[in-house]
């Protein structure tokens, strides 16, 4: 019997060795990218490192420096020193008071306003003794709510009387000051709000003119805001869901 | 230097950087001897007591058709200008309650607003990222527009606050919500520091306030979304002077003490700060007491003596008013006649003390001065 590959490949027709030949080849694989350096990788992980190596010598520069700093409690005895020794319009000031003014006070408590050539007190609800000397508060037919009245030239509020003349706006001392659209209120105006078609607009999220070039006109303002986002050509999926 | 090596780098810089912070902070709490309530109570100092008209709603301003979102009072004049939803800009003569201007923006999405120094200009930014100059002295038409006499434009996000330097009409500082704060200079309109940033260690998210100091006025506060608030000299822009941590949320709103040394913070942890600007030290946490949620704070502001700390809070009307030298609550102006009827989104002391003004979501402007009386030798 022939024993050799050659005799018994030599009885085997070209085809079948061909096809013998291909299925004993690995499937076809791509190659794999050569091995370059990951030099984008390294100059990043680099910049890193300085970065920190960078902290550090702040951190260290900030240590040095907290070691010649005072403790709070000066710190806390400089803040209470400057409150007491600055005097402050919105608290009121407790001090003793004097004879001729608890003499005011009387005075002014037997009758309800106090008017003379040379003192004034304003007497709406207790009477006081003021430094100066104060006119009067006229205090009659004036309808504030919520505020004291008075014809404006008073030592205490001075308030404010609704003009009768406007009715849809709120408006003080004759000048209108509130409508629903600020074109029907003329800042100096005189006269009544005049233009009852003068609705509140409400204008569409992103209507932006693009003068801006970006792709984005807006974005939001932190995570709460959940929607004013526009490329300038689509309209905002949502306006109202603004919590802005 | 290999990759390996490097990352073995970053690991002991980090365990270092690590270390030298804890370092820091346990240094720190040792200096913290004390605050400034226990001092104050130590030292015996009376409370502050309010009567029931002290504090009066002398002034009520109507003229917005939407939410207010900040104003600003001039210097001197007594006049205010406010910003809000509605699109406008309107500046209120504050005696009187008259409007003289009614700006219409071209951007509708406002978020800050300041007056110039000499109080001819206003300022204003918001979501268009851009800072607007007005000149007061320029004509509006018949729609209230008023042309822009210059943008300042460069920042990559919404703008979040502005305020110009003290005594300096011609600079200005914003800060913005790509987390830097810029320093410009109007008659340009160009940028002259930039501080934070890409390449710049600065704040790491967005920065929503500033406020600059009055007695130095290279000095300047940021408040950030990345929970810190920072000191920086505008003639060295390439690092905060000093990082202030201690709060657990975005702190919104920062105020400089009328000393100039000290400031305060209101934050979205519900607290409102105060810091010392030299040393580093929080001086006093203002944390209203309650299990309920921690509300957060939207804008303070500071009496003339600094003896009363006002509070804006985003729940209902609240409106705290703190003695920071004890640290509490003395009155609430949201429970007072006449109070807001939403939340309060901005506050503002007069140049004088006399009198705040508050700004409310309910689209009104309050003026509120003392109303009681005072007893004088």
């Amino acid at each position: 019997m022939a024993s050799t590959s050659g005799s018994v490949g030599a009885e085997v027709t070209g085809e079948t060795c061909s096809s013998l030949a291909k299925s004993s080849l690995p499937p076809p694989r791509p190659k794999s990218p050569p091995e370059y350096p990951d030099l984008y990788g390294k100059r990043r992980e680099a910049a890193r490192v300085q970065m920190l190596e960078r902290e550090i010598g702040y951190l260290e520069a900030k240590i040095k420096f907290i070691e010649g700093v005072q403790p709070a409690s000066r710190c806390c005895k400089e803040v209470s020193d400057f409150v007491v020794a600055n005097s402050d319009p919105l608290i009121p000031a407790q001090r003793k008071s004097r004879r001729h003014c608890r003499f005011w006070k009387w005075l002014c408590s037997c009758v309800p306003c106090l008017s003379l050539a040379s003192f004034c007190c304003c007497c709406q609800s207790e009477c006081s003794c003021h430094l100066r000397k104060p006119k009067c508060c006229n205090c009659t037919g004036c309808n504030c709510a919520g505020s004291k009245c008075c014809d404006g030239s008073c030592c205490s509020n001075i308030c404010c009387c609704p003009k009768p003349s406007c009715p849809s706006c709120s408006c003080f001392r004759g000048c209108c000051c509130w409508c629903p659209d600020l074109s029907c209120c003329i800042p100096t105006c005189f006269r009544s709000c005049s233009r009852p078609s003068c609705l509140n607009k409400k204008s569409s999220c992103c209507s932006c003119n693009c003068k801006i070039r970006w792709s984005s006109c807006f974005k939001c303002p932190k995570v709460r805001l959940c929607c004013c986002f526009c490329n300038c050509k689509n309209l905002c999926s949502n306006p109202y869901c603004l919590a802005f | 230097m290999s990759v390996s090596e490097l990352k073995e780098r970053h690991a002991v810089a980090t365990e270092t950087v690590n270390n030298l912070r804890d370092r820091l902070k346990q240094r720190r709490l040792q200096l913290l001897d004390t605050d400034v309530a226990k001092y104050s109570v130590a030292q015996g100092r009376s409370p502050v007591k309010f009567g029931a008209t002290d504090l009066v709603c002398c002034r009520t301003l109507q003229g917005h058709t939407g939410k207010v979102y900040s104003l600003d009072w001039t210097p001197e004049r007594n006049r205010i200008v406010s910003a809000s939803q509605d699109g406008r800009l309107i500046v209120w003569n504050a005696l009187t309650s008259q409007k003289t201007h009614a700006i219409k923006l071209p951007c509708a999405w406002v978020m800050t607003c300041a007056f110039s120094p000499n109080g001819q200009t206003v300022a204003c930014g918001g979501l268009d990222s851009v800072c607007s100059i007005f000149s007061l002295s320029s004509t509006a038409d018949k729609d209230g527009t008023v042309p822009v006499s210059r943008m300042l434009s460069g920042h990559r996000g919404y703008v979040s606050c502005c305020q110009y330097v003290p005594n300096e009409d011609a600079h200005l500082i914003t800060s913005s919500g790509d987390q830097t704060c810029v320093l410009w200079d109007v008659t340009t309109g160009l940028k002259t520091s930039v501080f934070g940033g890409e390449f710049q260690s600065g704040h790491t998210a967005d920065v929503l306030s500033v406020s600059i100091s009055g007695s130095n006025p290279n000095w300047f506060i940021s408040g950030s979304c990345d929970t810190t608030a920072r000191l920086w000299d505008t003639r060295a822009a390439s690092r905060a002077v000093r990082t202030f941590h201690g709060h657990e949320g975005d702190v919104n709103t920062v105020k400089f003490f009328p000393d100039g040394q000290r400031f305060g913070t209101g934050s979205d942890d519900g607290t409102c700060r105060l810091y010392d600007i030299r040393t580093g030290h929080q001086l006093q946490v203002y944390q209203p007491q309650g299990d309920g949620e921690n509300v957060p704070v939207t804008s303070i502001a500071f009496s003339a003596s600094g003896r009363l700390l006002f509070a804006g809070y985003a729940n209902n009307n609240a409106c705290y008013v703190w003695d920071t030298l004890l640290g509490e609550i003395v009155l609430d102006l949201g429970e007072l006649q006449d109070s807001h009827k939403n939340r309060i989104s901005c506050l503002g002391m007069s140049a004088d003390g006399s009198a705040l003004c508050t700004g409310s979501w309910d689209s009104n402007l309050k003026i509120w001065a003392f109303g009681g009386h005072r007893r004088v030798i």
